[in-house]
């Protein structure tokens, strides 16, 4: 290689870019959505929804839109006893098919952070994450059920909670609340209210600074003999 | 020179120009600008210890890690409130110590650079503080006191260096109101620091210390840019040399006590100026210690700024610990003791002016300090006579205690063993206002300690135990020693400023 020379190098630059590109394509695309083999099933919710929606594309076991964000997942017929850990790549999803799987554990904390869930379609012996009060309908089927439309628990009073100072409650998932800055509000702990005025601070100051400092020197030490 | 003409309302006022007005201006605010970043320390201390400590609330919401609990410094608020107690002692140490080395620094290089050089690069070192370790999220111990170190002791600069420009442009005859007046910058800065620190504090803690920061620097540009430290910088003939004819038959006994061949016992005023040059240089440590008056008093102020110094530290705490008054509230109401130590300072000042001598007064606003403070510590809980008394404390212990940080300071160091040069003045005020550090940091120690383990009351005790303590120095002073701080009656100099009629 070394005597090629650097023309040499120069020239294998752009296949070296294309490889690095495929590369990064075929690593773009989560794990959640290759790891259960084949495809999104032709006439899943989740294939209906990505057709109905302009620019989404699917891919393996995704829908994804242009920028390769999961809107949609569905992982039926996965043999999958539960999600698994890759499942929070997922947590933008606005549709999730977990149907015809053997789920055995407890939903609640599974889909922690997913606020845009909209649609989640589970095997008949599961529950809705965050229970019945946490979703706007839920169908049930014969071997499936359907979760449809996330509640905001915040103003419910089911839930006596308080944030702490400059807090506000925000959904988290299904069920599930957090405690985010009030509006206003940002910074660690939401102590900070707006942003200083940096350059009119300091524009103020640095003139107010340089007039008096002329007019002090003017006055007063133009005159002065040196030490 | 036409300025003084307009200004003849008096003796005292007529005999000044605009230089002594810059002047007066120019060293009163480059204090309180250091006063003030005290102040807003003490002010942001709740926010900074809810941005050092994750949130400890209980809440059946889940509370995001990177909004409520990423910072880890300390475990909870109080072991932050701790830390900050610590950072607080071990300024006041480190300004002690500083103020022994910049008084010696201030006599032997130009004032007017130091006091600059401080304030800049105290504002750098409190930016760094407080602002750099926010944006760059370096919260260290080790790293906030190393920088607390290095900030007391460059803004020790400040003192001394003020003083002593105070000291070489206002002469002793009314020196007592006008220091008196002057002192209120510390108190003043105390407003401004709290003024700025509440008006930012919304937009974090770090905008507290950057304003108050960039104010103190700029403040340091427009002193280097606009104080002359002395009249003789621009020609002007200096302030009468302070002798005390009536005194004369004390100097034996002094000149025997210290025998510095460097002093002429025969001296003489119209020797003065042609001496100038001469006896430029600066004191050295030893020899200003050994001047009449400068350690007695630097005790007795010891023993004062350690009551004036709880008192600023622990009044807001012990009025809401004590009667169970709110924070602000209390806040507020401590201001009333500052008020009382200007007015206090201001008249004392005044009375020694006309008496000619401050000891008198001194003496007795020590004796009636331990009335007072008797009388606060038995204070009924009534915000009305509880403030009054508060103020009566503060004009009898906060008086004499601004009376002796500056007017005796600048009498001292000006005294006519020094011969009329500055150069004793900075050396003077910084060993008579280190002591006093030492004694107020050694107090805050003290305080917290016995009020843990005794009580408030005992605290009073301890207390009423510094005045008498103060008065022992005071006394010691007068019956050795020449008191430098009492005046001649007329100056025996041929006045040689044009400006000044008398």
């Amino acid at each position: 290689m070394a005597s090629r020379g650097p023309g040499g190098l120069w020239s294998l630059l752009p296949w070296a870019v294309a490889l690095l590109l495929a590369v990064e394509m075929a690593l773009a695309l989560p794990e959640i959505c290759i790891q259960c083999p084949g495809s999104v099933q032709k006439l899943s919710e989740v294939a209906r929804y990505c057709k109905q929606t302009p620019n989404l594309t699917l891919q393996a076991r995704c829908c994804l839109n242009q920028k390769g964000t999961i809107l949609g997942l569905d992982l039926q017929n996965c043999s999958l006893k539960d999600p698994g850990p890759n499942f929070t790549q997922a947590d933008t999803a606005v549709i999730i098919d977990l149907q015809a799987n053997p789920l055995q554990d407890d939903l609640a904390n599974t889909f922690h952070g997913f606020t845009q869930l909209q649609t989640l379609v589970l095997p008949q012996e599961s529950r809705c994450p965050g229970g019945i009060e946490a979703w706007y309908t839920v169908t049930y089927y014969k071997d499936t059920q359907t979760c449809q439309g996330q509640r905001n628990l915040c103003n419910s009073t089911r839930h006596p909670g308080t944030c702490p100072e400059n807090g506000s409650c925000a959904p988290n998932g299904p069920g599930l609340l957090k405690c985010v800055c009030a509006d206003g509000f940002h910074g660690y702990k939401c102590m900070r209210q707006s942003s200083f005025p940096l350059l009119m601070f300091f524009g103020i100051l640095g003139s107010t600074t340089l007039s008096i400092s002329a007019l002090l020197w003017g006055t007063q030490r133009r005159k002065a003999k040196a030490a | 020179m036409a300025w003084p003409r307009l200004s003849q309302r008096g003796p005292l006022l007529s005999r000044f120009s605009h230089h002594h007005v810059v002047v007066f201006l120019l060293t009163f605010f480059s204090y309180s600008l250091l006063h003030a970043s005290r102040k807003t320390f003490s002010n942001v201390k709740v926010s900074i210890s809810k941005q050092w400590t994750p949130s400890a609330e209980n809440t059946s919401y889940e509370l995001p890690e990177e909004i409520w609990s990423s910072n880890y410094l300390f475990p909870s608020a109080e072991e932050a409130t701790l830390f900050l107690g610590t950072l607080d002692t071990i300024f006041l140490f480190s300004y002690a110590v500083g103020l022994f080395i910049s008084g010696i620094v201030g006599d032997r290089l130009n004032l007017r650079w130091v006091l600059s050089f401080g304030m800049c690069s105290s504002a750098v070192v409190v930016f760094v503080f407080g602002t750099l370790t926010e944006w760059l999220r370096l919260y260290s111990t080790a790293l906030y006191c190393c920088l607390w170190i290095a900030n007391g002791l460059l803004q020790s600069t400040g003192w001394p260096c003020v003083v002593a420009v105070m000291g070489n442009w206002f002469g002793k005859a009314g020196r007592g109101v006008i220091f008196g007046l002057w002192s209120a910058c510390a108190s003043v800065g105390n407003i401004l620091g709290a003024c700025l620190a509440s008006s930012v504090l919304q937009y974090g803690y770090e905008y507290a210390f950057l304003v108050t920061a960039a104010v103190q620097f700029a403040g340091g540009i427009i002193i280097f840019f606009g104080l002359l430290v002395s009249p003789e910088e621009i020609g002007l003939p200096g302030i009468e040399v302070e002798a005390n004819p009536e005194e004369d038959s004390h100097r034996p006994l002094m000149s025997g006590a210290d025998s510095e061949d460097e002093y002429e016992p025969n001296y003489s005023i119209q020797e003065g100026s042609t001496h100038q040059a001469a006896q430029a240089k600066a004191i050295s440590f030893q020899q200003a210690c050994c001047l009449p008056g400068v350690i007695p008093y630097s005790l007795a102020y010891a023993c004062l700024k350690l009551v004036n110094y709880s008192f600023f530290f622990w009044l807001p705490f012990y009025l809401s610990n004590n009667f169970g008054w709110k924070e602000a509230e209390a806040d507020k109401l401590s201001i009333w003791y500052d008020v009382g130590g200007i007015i206090g300072g201001t008249l004392q000042g005044f009375i020694s002016d006309v008496l000619q001598k401050r000891s008198p007064v001194l003496a007795l606003s020590l004796l009636l300090a331990i009335g007072s403070l008797v009388g606060y510590s038995h204070s009924p809980n009534d915000k009305s006579i509880n403030v009054l008394l508060m103020t009566i404390t503060g004009f009898f212990i906060g008086g004499p205690s601004n009376m002796i940080s500056s007017a005796i300071s600048a009498d001292l160091g000006r005294q006519e063993l020094v011969q009329g040069s500055s150069e004793a003045l900075a050396t003077v005020t910084g060993i008579v206002d280190g002591t006093g550090s030492i004694g107020a940091a050694v107090g805050q120690y003290l305080v917290s300690l016995i009020q843990d383990h005794l009580g408030w009351m005992w605290v009073f005790y301890f207390f009423i135990l510094m005045p008498p303590g103060s008065r022992c120095y005071h006394n010691a002073n007068r019956t050795s020693l020449v008191d430098p701080t009492s005046m001649s009656g007329s100056p025996a100099s041929p006045d040689p400023c044009p400006t000044r009629e008398r």
